[in-house]
C-alpha cells in the first residue's frame, strides 16, 4: 500500500520538477556556504595543528638586543618551562638580479650542530645546511617562489652592511611562517620580503653576536600558565633588551590563520541561516500549493482509512526530497567552492601539506539542519491538510475573498488600472509569500553588495590611502638609529626630488590595563609624503607635542583623545614617559602611533636622530635609483610603494574575483528561484483567472502584465531592502573582520548597488520569461472547467 | 408569432435572407489517436443568423461544449470549415483570435469565473478599458439589476449574482455574440430564471447572437431555434413559433 503512494509521490514530484530543482537550488547555496566554511576550519586547523606537532612549535616568543648564551640556563629553570630555544635573529637586504628594487628579509639562526628544539623548518626541495659548512641558506619557499630561486642559486645579502654571497642549500618552510609578510603588513609580499636561514656562528659572526642571542623560543610545560611565564621572563630579560615576549595568540602568523578561522565560522552560521530561511519558505509555497491541489485526494486517502501520521509522512517526504538534492547539490558545490579557497589560500598561507579534507560531520550537520528547516516550513501546512475531515476535503476550498489593498483605502485607487489592483490584492491577501518573495530578492541583491564592497574598498585603498596619504615612493630603513647627516648621503642618491627623514622608535604603550608594542614614528611637521588623515578624511597637521595613533589603537587601549599615556621606550636608554594623545589618525593596515620628530627625539633624550627616510624620486631615472640604493650600506629595509600597490591589487583581484564569481553565482541562483517558484505558484493557483481573461478578450502579453505587475512591485519593495540589507551585512562583515593587521574602509558606491541591481533584475527577468513561456501553453479550455 | 415587434425579433423574421453570423460545414474535431480517438465533433453544418436567441440542446459528451470552443475561438478544429463573417476562424492566428475574443465575443460560464480581486464593477470595467465601444460599467450592471451591489467582491455575491455580474462583464463590451455554457448549471431554479431574464433582455434589447447550451430541455421553450445535438452531430433543428418568456420557464 505505501509503496504505491510512494509511486504517487514520485509522480507527482516529476510534474513539479522545475519547483523542486528550485528549492533545492536554494538549499544547495546555504549549505554549500555551511559545508565549504566547516570543511575549510577543519582543513586549515587540523594542517595548522599537525604542522605545529610535527615541528614543534613554540608556545612563547621574544627578542631582545643580546643577552650571553648562559642566560639560557637560568630561562630554563623558570617556572612553566620546559624548552628554550635561543638564536640570533637580524634585518638583510638582498640583491636579486631580476629584481629593481632591494628586497629586505629576516635571517634567522639555526643551531650548528643539531636540529632546533622548536620551530622546525620543513624541507620542500634540496638540502639543509652542512653541518660546520659555510656561504650556506636556506631561503623560504614564498620568496624563492616569487623570485624564481632554486637550491645551488647565489644569492647576494647584505649582512650588517657587507656584502656577501652566499648559495641557496633548500628552500624550506617554517610553522612561524605560516603566514610570511613584512611585519604589520596586511598582505604577503613574496617578491620583495623573505625569511633566511644560516647557521649560528655564521650569522652571529656577522652581528658580533658570538656566544649570545638576540631571539628566544620557549615551550611550556604542560599546564603551565602562558601569562606568569611571560611575566617572569620579561623581567630577567629586561637588562639585556628584551623587548616584551609574547604568545602564541600575538604571534602574527598564527593571528592571521586563527583571523581567517574566525571569518569562516561566521560565514559557516549567518549564511546558512538565512539561504535555509528562504528555501523553508519555498517549500511552505510549495508544498502547501500541493495541498490545495490534493483536498480531494487526501479526503479519498483518509476515507479509504489512511492515518494522518501516514498522509502527514507522505507529504513530509517531498520536503525530504528537496533536502536530499539540496545536500547533494551543496555538498558538491561546497567540495568545488572550497577547493577554489583553498587555492587562494596556497597565496597567504603556506603549509606542507594544505588540502581541501571535506568535513563530514559538516554534511551530517548541513542535512540535519535542511531537514528541520524544510520540516518547520511545511509542517504546518501538512498537518492543516490532514486535520480536515474527509467530508470536508472533498468539496472544492471556499472561494477567495479580497478586499480593497491598502495603498487603495488610502483613498487613490481611482488612479490604478484594474490589473494593477488585482495585483496589489493578491499580495495583500497572502502576505507571507508576498514577504518571502521579497525577502529572497532583498536577499540576492544584498548578497551581491558585499563582494563588490570588498572590491570598492580595496580600490579605496589603492588609490586614496597610497596617493592621498602615503605619497612616497620609496621609504628606506637603516640598521642602526645615525645622526641626521646621514640623510647627506642620501640625498647623493640619483634622482631624488625631495626626502625626508623619518625616526623610528620602539616602544609599548599603556594606557589603564591594556598595552600594545608599537614603532613610533617620528616625522617632520610639515611632512609632505606621509600625511596623517582623521576620521573625516581631512589631512590632520602633526602636533607639535603629543602622540597620534591609529583609531583602531584607540581603540585597543581604551583610550581617548587628551587621556595621558604612558610610553615605555625599548631602545636608547628605555625611559618610560607619560604623553598626551593628541589625534586620532584613520588608517587600514597595523597599527600607528605618529609623532613629532624633534619631540620624540627629546622623549629619548637624543638628539637629532633618523632611522630611515621617504623618497620621492625623478620616474625618469627609477631603476638607477634602485639600483644604487641596493648598494647603500646599513640599509635594513626599503619599502616601494609602487610594488607594494601591485602585489596588493595583484593578491586582492584574485580572491575578490573568486568570491564576487561565489557571491553572484548564489545572487543569481536565488533571484532566479524565487521569482521562478513565485510565478510558478501564481501561475498554477491562478491558471483559471488567467484563462478566463485571455477568454474574455485579453492577449496573452495582457495576461503576462498582470503576472509581471505583482512580481515588479515585489521587485520594487525588495530593492531598497535589499541594499539597505547588503550595506549593513557588508558593514558588519567588513567590522568583524577589521583586526589590528588589516582594515578594510566601508566603501559603498552607486556602481555597486547599480550593478546589484542589474543582477538581480536580470535573474529576475530571465526566470519570469521562463515561467511566462508557460502562458503560450494556457488551456483557454480550463476556463470552461469547474474549479478546483 | 408575432407577439413583439421589438427590432431584434425583427431580424429573426427576415433572418433566413442575410447573411449568417457563423457558417460551418462539415465541422470536425478530433482528440486523441488511435484507439484514444475521440470525435467530439463529426462534421457539423450550421449557420447561425443576428439577433437569434439559439439554444443548442444536448446531453453531456454530446460535443456541444467543444461547438462552443470553436465558436468562441478558444480552439481550433481538426477538419471542417468555420467562419465568423468574413474571418475564417480555422486559418486565424492567435492576434486575429485575441482580437475578434475581445471586440465580438462575449463569454457566460457555468461557474461565472469572475476574477476575485476585483469588485463587481471593476470586474465589468476590466473588459470596458479594453473594448472599442464599451457601455459603462454602472449601466451594464444596471441592465442585469445589480446596480446596488456595485463594490461588492465576488466572495460577497450569490451565485446569481455572481452569474449577472458575469452576464454584464460578457455585454459591456456590446458583442455581436453572446455565448452561453450552462450559465444555470450551478444554480437553483429560482436564481437560475434571474440569470436567464437577463440573457433574454440582453439578447432583445442589444441585438446580440446569442447561444446557449444546456442539457436543460426546459430551455428550448425561450429560444427561436433550438438546434439538438447528439454524438457531435445537428441532429434536429426545431424553430419556436413563438419564444416563451425566461419567467415563465419552470423545471
Amino acid at each position: 500500500m505505501l509503496a504505491h503512494l510512494d509511486r504517487k509521490l514520485f509522480r507527482d514530484l516529476r510534474r513539479m520538477q522545475g519547483q523542486a530543482i528550485a528549492v533545492s537550488l536554494v538549499m544547495a547555496c546555504g549549505l554549500a556556504m555551511l559545508i565549504m566554511s566547516r570543511s575549510l576550519i577543519h582543513s586549515l586547523a587540523t594542517a595548522r595543528a599537525e604542522y605545529y606537532q610535527a615541528n614543534h612549535f613554540a608556545d612563547v616568543f621574544a627578542s631582545l638586543k643580546r643577552a650571553p648564551l648562559s642566560l639560557v640556563d637560568e630561562i630554563r629553570t623558570l617556572p612553566g618551562v620546559a624548552v628554550v630555544e635561543p638564536g640570533v635573529a637580524a634585518q638583510v637586504t638582498l640583491d636579486i638580479p631580476d629584481l629593481d628594487e632591494p628586497a629586505t628579509g629576516l635571517i634567522r639562526s639555526l643551531p650548528d650542530l643539531r636540529e632546533p628544539q622548536l620551530n622546525r623548518l620543513f624541507l620542500r626541495v634540496g638540502q639543509w645546511l652542512q653541518p660546520g659548512g659555510h656561504g650556506e641558506v636556506l631561503v623560504s619557499e614564498a620568496f624563492a617562489q616569487a623570485n624564481h630561486l632554486h637550491p645551488g642559486d647565489p644569492v647576494t645579502m647584505i649582512l650588517n652592511g657587507r656584502l656577501q654571497k652566499f648559495r641557496i642549500a633548500g628552500l624550506v618552510l617554517s610553522p612561524e611562517y605560516i603566514f610570511e609578510a613584512r611585519p604589520g603588513s596586511a598582505l604577503p609580499d613574496n617578491h620583495t620580503y623573505g625569511i633566511f636561514w644560516m647557521p649560528y656562528e655564521e650569522l652571529a659572526d656577522a652581528f658580533d653576536l658570538k656566544h649570545a642571542f638576540n631571539s628566544l623560543a620557549l615551550a611550556l610545560a604542560p599546564g603551565a600558565n602562558e601569562s606568569r611565564v611571560i611575566a617572569a621572563l620579561d623581567r630577567l630579560l629586561l637588562k639585556y633588551g628584551g623587548s616584551g615576549a609574547y604568545g602564541r595568540s600575538d604571534q602574527p602568523s598564527h593571528v592571521r590563520v586563527s583571523d581567517e578561522i574566525r571569518v569562516l565560522t561566521i560565514l559557516s552560521i549567518g549564511f546558512p541561516l538565512i539561504f535555509l530561511s528562504v528555501a523553508a519558505f519555498m517549500t511552505n509555497a510549495v508544498l502547501s500549493r500541493l495541498l490545495t491541489l490534493q483536498r480531494e485526494q487526501i479526503a479519498v486517502l483518509k476515507a479509504f482509512g489512511f492515518e494522518n501520521r501516514q498522509i502527514v509522512g507522505h507529504y513530509l517526504k517531498f520536503a525530504f526530497v528537496f533536502v536530499l538534492g539540496g545536500a547533494v547539490l551543496g555538498t558538491l558545490g561546497g567540495i568545488v567552492l572550497g577547493g577554489q579557497m583553498t587555492q587562494m589560500y596556497h597565496m597567504f598561507f603556506r603549509f606542507p601539506d594544505l588540502s581541501f579534507h571535506l568535513d563530514q560531520g559538516a554534511v551530517a550537520i548541513s542535512l540535519l539542519v535542511a531537514a528541520l528547516a524544510a520540516t518547520l516550513g511545511v509542517l504546518g501546512a501538512v498537518r492543516r491538510a490532514a486535520k480536515l475531515p474527509p467530508a470536508e476535503a472533498m468539496r472544492p476550498e471556499p472561494p477567495a475573498s479580497y478586499r480593497p489593498a491598502f495603498i487603495e483605502r488610502t483613498g487613490i485607487a481611482h488612479f490604478f488600472a484594474n490589473t494593477f489592483r488585482m495585483a496589489v490584492r493578491n499580495l495583500e491577501r497572502k502576505p507571507a509569500q508576498a514577504g518571502f518573495t521579497i525577502a529572497g530578492l532583498a536577499l540576492a541583491t544584498g548578497i551581491m553588495v558585499i563582494p563588490n564592497c570588498f572590491h570598492d574598498s580595496v580600490g579605496h585603498i589603492l588609490d586614496f590611502q597610497w596617493d592621498t596619504v602615503q605619497r612616497q615612493d620609496v621609504s628606506v630603513g637603516l640598521e642602526e638609529p645615525s645622526s641626521e647627516t646621514a640623510k647627506f648621503a642620501f640625498r647623493e642618491l640619483p634622482g631624488v626630488v625631495s626626502l625626508e627623514p623619518f625616526r623610528y622608535a620602539a616602544a609599548r604603550i599603556y594606557f589603564g590595563p591594556h598595552h600594545r608594542q608599537i614603532a613610533i614614528q617620528g616625522m617632520d611637521p610639515a611632512s609632505e609624503h606621509e600625511r596623517i588623515i582623521d576620521s573625516r578624511v581631512h589631512v590632520m597637521p602633526l602636533p607639535s607635542e603629543g602622540l597620534v595613533i591609529s583609531t583602531k589603537l584607540g581603540e585597543i587601549l581604551g583610550a581617548k583623545l587628551g587621556d595621558r599615556l604612558t610610553v615605555e621606550f625599548l631602545e636608547g636608554r628605555r625611559r618610560t614617559v607619560e604623553v598626551s594623545l593628541a589625534g586620532l589618525s584613520e588608517d587600514f593596515s597595523g597599527l600607528a602611533a605618529h609623532m613629532n620628530r624633534h619631540a620624540l627625539n627629546r622623549l629619548l633624550g637624543e638628539g637629532d636622530i633618523i632611522t630611515g627616510a621617504s623618497f620621492c624620486v625623478d620616474a625618469t631615472i627609477w631603476k638607477t635609483f634602485l639600483h644604487q640604493l641596493k648598494a647603500v650600506p646599513r640599509v635594513s629595509w626599503v619599502v616601494v610603494k609602487e610594488s607594494l600597490r601591485r602585489n596588493f591589487r595583484e593578491t586582492t583581484a584574485a580572491s575578490i574575483n573568486l568570491i564576487q564569481s561565489i557571491y553572484l553565482t548564489f545572487a543569481t541562483i536565488v533571484a532566479f528561484g524565487v521569482v521562478y517558484n513565485n510565478a510558478r505558484i501564481s501561475l498554477a493557483e491562478r491558471g483559471r483567472e488567467l484563462a478566463t481573461l485571455r477568454v474574455i478578450g485579453f492577449s496573452q502579453s495582457e495576461v503576462g502584465a498582470v503576472l509581471i505587475t505583482e512580481l515588479v512591485i515585489l521587485a520594487l519593495l525588495a530593492v531598497p531592502l535589499g541594499l539597505a540589507f547588503g550595506t549593513a551585512l557588508a558593514t558588519g562583515i567588513i567590522h568583524a573582520v577589521n583586526t589590528e593587521t588589516v582594515r578594510l574602509p566601508t566603501v559603498f558606491t552607486l556602481h555597486n548597488y547599480a550593478f546589484a541591481v542589474s543582477v538581480v533584475t536580470i535573474a529576475s527577468t530571465l526566470s519570469a520569461f521562463v515561467v511566462l513561456r508557460n502562458l503560450k501553453q494556457l488551456d483557454l479550455v480550463k476556463a470552461m472547467k469547474a474549479p478546483e | 408569432m408575432l407577439e413583439t415587434n421589438s427590432p431584434a425579433h425583427d431580424t429573426t423574421l427576415t433572418a433566413a435572407a442575410r447573411t449568417p453570423v457563423y457558417r460551418a460545414r462539415g465541422l470536425t474535431k478530433v482528440y486523441g489517436t488511435g484507439t484514444a480517438e475521440v470525435r467530439a465533433l463529426a462534421g457539423v453544418d450550421l449557420d447561425l443568423y443576428p439577433g437569434e436567441l439559439i439554444v443548442l440542446l444536448g446531453p453531456s459528451g454530446s460535443g456541444k461544449t467543444t461547438l462552443l470552443n470553436q465558436l468562441g475561438g478558444l480552439d481550433l478544429p481538426t477538419d471542417g470549415e468555420l467562419k465568423y463573417r468574413d474571418l475564417d476562424l480555422t486559418q486565424a492566428d492567435e492576434a486575429q483570435l485575441t482580437r475578434f475574443r475581445r471586440d465580438s465575443v462575449g463569454f457566460i460560464f457555468q461557474f461565472y469565473n469572475l476574477i476575485p480581486s476585483l469588485t463587481a464593477r471593476e470586474n465589468v470595467a476590466l473588459i470596458t478599458e479594453i473594448a472599442r465601444d464599451p457601455m459603462l460599467p454602472e449601466q451594464a450592471l444596471e441592465m442585469v439589476n445589480l446596480g446596488a451591489r456595485l463594490d461588492h467582491f465576488p466572495a460577497q455575491l450569490s451565485g446569481g449574482e455572481q452569474q449577472r455580474v458575469a452576464i454584464a462583464r460578457a455585454i459591456a463590451k456590446r458583442p455581436e455574440v453572446l455565448l452561453c455554457d450552462e450559465p444555470t448549471g450551478a444554480l437553483d431554479v429560482k436564481t437560475g430564471i434571474v440569470v436567464l431574464e437577463a440573457i433574454e433582455r440582453a439578447n432583445r434589447e442589444l441585438g446580440t447572437l446569442t447561444v446557449i447550451i444546456t442539457h436543460n430541455a426546459v430551455m428550448a421553450d425561450m429560444a427561436d431555434r433550438v438546434i439538438h445535438f447528439s454524438d457531435g452531430r445537428v441532429h434536429d433543428y426545431q424553430r419556436n413559433v413563438r419564444r416563451a418568456a425566461a419567467s415563465s420557464l419552470k423545471w
